[in-house]
């Protein structure tokens, strides 16, 4: 039925459901791929971002999902970019003021020390992780997203999955 | 290998978070809809598709049965013909923010006999006509510089559709329709509504943009003995007009081979044009943007055989109608 209507009127995306849909995927491939802290500004700057551009997404040619996830890709390099050029100062800020007690109570749950061990991946290794974790794509759609081959995904997310296990159950255990 | 340890950072957005942004992105909606903003396509089909969709509603699926019986659907709907019809622009703002659309409406009432699938993108229209089953028709003129710009095509899907009497009538007591209600014969019969394979053209230039889709007609199966004309009274109705003029115009369309497109009156016009000696309806955008500039969209809907096509673009009339007369 809806296809039906489509067809005549061609209405816009539903962006209340997409919004629904999406958030909760944008937001978890920002923890993965930039860490907690930044998630949501990040993920807040994906959907201005997102309406701004909404006349260049184009249906035929993709879900709305890979689209919106293809604009939080680009801001994962753009933060990566700028956090570089700023790093040593804030390096040195860290290094300064030294852990608080609520810092050290978050370095011991599960999520900071996940986080942490995320921090020593590659881009692309993280990159992946994120979409596979946090965003929940299927290999599939990742190996299209980033120009791979299914096969190709799913060998480099297990040796590196492999990896953070191993990190995981030293410092875990 | 246990991959639990990997969902570890996995959460749920706060719902403050969640609820701000959401609340953010409205207001800059609203910001650009009140400054009349420069997307005339996607504005004013924004405007029509709510329309539309109750048009389908009361075409489709308020159809009563006198004699209703469960596995007889002996009445087949086809496109033929497609009519539009002026409605009160209030009315339409009444049904988006009650959220009576057909998805509210219907919503769970739907079965999905046959997903028709994402669409799919294809080198041309051979291959997306050859994916589709039909003869695929190219428009042969190009105005305002247009260039083929992407081909796709999706498969056919089916529904099957249960009315549902209590909530038709509560949406006209919502409305503050109180003179009809609809017959509790049609409660729980069942409709189908088979939606063929559509091919999808798409053309740019810059900002100007134009889409050319075309199927075979859907078909709406209905049980038998059905009064249409009732029906379509009260599906005109909800749309806003006035009992004489639904009464008047209900009796006046061939429910059984017309579409009817509701225009809101601030939002555009129509007029029955010919398509290749095919008649057509036309319905053109209109209104000014904030530089006093005049706003360009039209959609021309016709059909031959039993195929149907729509043309619509952020083009003028001239260049749409011709455009569409240059299909073959």
């Amino acid at each position: 039925m809806q296809r039906l209507i489509s067809w005549v009127g061609a209405p816009e995306v539903d962006w209340d459901a997409a919004y629904a849909e999406q958030l909760p995927r944008v937001y978890n491939f920002f923890r993965y791929r930039v860490g907690p802290a930044e998630a949501e500004d990040l993920t807040s700057r994906t959907f201005e971002k997102a309406w701004v551009a909404r006349d260049r997404y184009r249906r035929d040619l993709g879900r709305f999902s890979t689209w919106v996830m293809a604009i939080a890709r680009r801001l994962a390099i753009d933060h990566f970019r700028s956090r570089r050029s700023h790093l040593p100062l804030e390096a040195g800020l860290d290094v300064a003021s030294g852990p608080s007690p609520e810092d050290l109570a978050e370095r011991r749950s599960d999520a900071a020390r996940l986080a942490r061990m995320l921090e020593k991946l590659g881009d692309r290794e993280r990159d992946l992780v994120a979409l596979k974790y946090g965003a929940g794509m299927t290999n599939r759609d990742i190996a299209k997203m980033m120009g791979l081959s299914e096969s190709n995904v799913g060998t480099i997310l297990h040796r590196t999955v492999q990896q953070l296990r191993e990190g995981w159950d030293q410092r875990g255990g | 290998m246990d991959e639990r340890f990997m969902q570890a950072l996995k959460s749920a957005p706060d719902p403050e978070f969640a609820r701000r942004l959401r609340d953010q992105l409205g207001n800059e909606a609203d910001a650009e809809a009140s400054h009349a903003e420069e997307r005339p396509r996607a504005r004013w089909v924004g405007l029509l598709a709510p329309a539309l969709a109750v048009a389908l509603l009361a075409s489709v699926i308020l159809f009563p049965s006198v004699r209703a019986s469960a596995q007889a659907f002996l009445d087949l709907f086809r496109i033929r013909n497609f009519t539009a019809v002026s409605v009160n622009p209030e009315r339409i703002r009444q049904l988006q923010e009650g959220k009576l659309d057909l998805k509210s409406l219907i919503g769970d009432r739907v079965e999905t006999v046959i997903e028709p699938g994402p669409p799919q993108t294809v080198a041309s229209a051979a291959a997306a006509g050859a994916a589709a089953g039909i003869q695929v028709k190219v428009p042969n003129t190009l105005p305002s510089g247009l260039q083929p710009d992407s081909v796709s095509w999706r498969g056919p899907g089916e529904a099957r559709v249960t009315a549902d009497v209590e909530r038709l009538n509560s949406v006209l007591q919502t409305l503050g329709i109180r003179d009809v209600a609809v017959p509790m014969a049609i409660d729980g019969q069942k409709i189908e509504v088979k939606v063929p394979a559509v091919v999808r053209q798409s053309f740019s230039a810059g900002k100007k943009r134009a889409e050319f889709l075309q199927a075979k007609s859907p078909e709406v199966s209905l049980p038998a003995g059905v009064d249409l004309a009732a029906l379509g009274e009260i599906g005109l109705r909800i749309l806003g007009l006035e009992r004489a003029e639904a009464q008047r115009l209900a009796r006046s369309i061939d429910w059984r081979s017309t579409m009817l497109i509701p225009v809101p009156g601030n939002a555009g016009s129509f007029r029955q044009v010919s398509v290749n000696g095919q008649p057509g309806l036309l319905v053109a955008a209109k209104g000014e943007r904030s530089g006093g500039q005049m706003r360009e969209g039209a959609i021309v809907l016709w059909s031959r055989g039993d195929m149907v096509y729509a043309l619509s673009g952020n083009l003028s009339e001239i260049d749409i109608l011709q455009m569409a007369n240059s299909v073959n």
